[in-house]
């Protein structure tokens, strides 16, 4: 688990999944092991705006100090119609062990879709959220290993971001980033999104000072913000980089768009 | 008659050469056996009422239970065998439940009707593997009243599965005469204080009891207060409104 959210590159070469040589145990046995996770590296984000919510990742997979390839998607859109999801409303990012995240995008898309045949609606983000909730916490013992960050817009139409842990622990936020650059960004949203240490210029010293209250930032800012926090992570972190995808959720659909990142 | 029907009416799911079940048509004949039932949908919210047949005067009318709840936002008035209204409501309960637990957000009320109705063609022989459950189809409809997403809505659900979305419906053995009175009477501008006189006069009409504040029963499903059982005293004063003929 540490190494999933430590900004560390990883420890003891690469990290291949199931690669566990026979070791000999103090008593002359030969022990064998089996590891079925595998760190793919990458970081996501997600910030939630008045009237939209922006998600976004980096395209690159990792094993080790390997690039698996250059682009390997972290967002994906779940429900609409057809193996496209066409007319989707919700985005879901997972960053973590991509074969886990892959399966867990799967299974919440069936869902999703088989809820519209069922009750002839589109399923809701606050109740998706919920399902997703409880897909990650019945693997509570055998965990799909992710941070998933789930995107839409709610009911009354404004931006809506919830964010996991890999056993279904969930929240509602602002903004939320995941990933192997996690630490990296966070602080940096925490500071141009929810205008944290930011105090109103010339409302006194010391206790007198005002904070700065954090509202819903327009579109544009939050995209640049999120450009941002990828382009400086990438600086930071050998596990992001190659290319940058995003995927703006507005009442009218999803837009998609991808710029690329340094590739070294 | 009956000689005719026999080669078909011993299994179950089988066909007759003019391609129908007998004792799924049967059972909507035990239906007509069963108490009044009746339920009006209104711009405000749902009634349901029903007649509480009560055989004895030394019987216990408040345990003559034929409106249950549901859900907080959906009940269901039943007309038939009581005892197969049981399985079915435990089982609208569990679904109305898992769905709240699932998707924190209450079950619509025409999804709940659908999850009854899948029960109602599980009898007879399970198909190849499964083990069936149930012997015969359901002897009971029900009137099935929610308010959801969409406002308020009654369905009605018979044994052969299928349902239908309605205005007014009266099932049971007085519901042909009450029906038409419905027809006559209802108006898509009906109030809920209306809609309670409505259901009253009709089952007034058809009972062969004499009307009282105990052997009808009242429920309503509105927006505010969800699915509710009319108290003793709340009878008494639906029962006072009503016009004295």
């Amino acid at each position: 688990m540490a190494a999933l959210f430590s900004g560390a590159p990883p420890q003891g070469g690469p990290g291949y999944s199931f690669k566990q040589t026979p070791t000999m145990a103090p008593s002359g046995e030969r022990q064998h092991g089996f590891y079925p996770y595998t760190d793919n590296g990458g970081s996501t984000l997600g910030i939630s705006g008045a009237d939209f919510t922006i998600m976004a990742g980096d395209t690159r997979s990792t094993s080790g100090y390997n690039i698996n390839t250059r682009y390997a998607p972290k967002l994906f859109k779940i429900g609409g119609e057809g193996p496209d999801n066409k007319g989707a409303r919700i985005v879901l990012s997972v960053v973590g062990f991509a074969a886990d995240g892959d399966a867990l995008k799967e299974r919440l898309d069936t869902i999703v879709k088989m809820y519209k045949y069922q009750h002839g609606k589109p399923m809701s983000v606050s109740a998706c959220a919920q399902r997703l909730s409880h897909v990650l916490y019945n693997k509570r013992f055998f965990p799909y290993y992710v941070h998933a960050i789930l995107g839409g817009i709610d009911e009354d139409g404004k931006g809506a971001l919830y964010s996991y842990d890999p056993v279904g622990s969930y929240e509602r936020e602002q903004c939320r980033a995941a990933g192997a650059a996690a630490s990296l960004i966070m602080p940096f949203l925490d500071n141009q999104v929810n205008f944290k240490n930011q105090y109103e210029p010339g409302s006194g010293t010391g206790h007198d000072l005002q904070a700065k209250v954090a509202q819903p930032l327009p579109r544009d800012t939050v995209e640049s913000i999120v450009r941002d926090a990828f382009t400086s992570a990438v600086e930071r972190h050998i596990e992001v980089g190659d290319g940058l995808q995003m995927m703006i959720i507005t009442p009218n659909g999803v837009e998609e768009t991808f710029t690329p990142l340094k590739r070294d | 008659m009956f000689i005719a029907r026999s080669e078909y009416d011993r299994g179950i799911n089988t066909f007759s050469p003019e391609g129908r079940l007998f004792q799924v048509e049967y059972s909507l004949e035990a239906i007509k056996l069963g108490s009044t039932a009746i339920g009006v949908a209104t711009g405000e919210g749902v009634i349901l009422g029903v007649e509480k047949r009560v055989t004895s005067t030394l019987l216990e009318t408040s345990s003559v239970e034929k409106i249950v709840e549901i859900d907080s936002h959906i009940g269901c008035a039943m007309s038939g065998l009581q005892a197969d209204a049981r399985s079915m409501v435990e089982h609208a309960r569990v679904e109305s439940q898992n769905h709240a637990f699932n998707y924190a957000e209450p079950l619509r009320v025409e999804s709940c009707t659908q999850a009854i109705c899948d029960l109602a063609l599980r009898f007879g022989e399970g198909a190849e593997g499964e083990e069936s459950i149930m012997s015969r189809p359901f002897g009971v409809a029900l009137l099935i009243a929610g308010y959801d997403e969409d406002g308020p809505s009654l369905y009605h659900a018979e044994p052969s599965g299928t349902f239908y979305r309605y205005d007014a419906k009266a099932i049971g053995s007085g519901s042909e005469g009450a029906q038409a009175e419905l027809q006559n009477e209802f108006h898509k501008s009906l109030t809920l204080a209306e809609a309670e006189v409505l259901v009253l006069k009709t089952l007034k009409q058809v009972m062969e009891e004499k009307l009282d504040s105990k052997n009808v029963q009242l429920a309503s499903v509105t927006k505010a207060k969800g699915f509710k059982i009319y108290t003793d005293a709340e009878m008494e004063g639906v029962v006072g409104r009503l016009p004295t003929n």
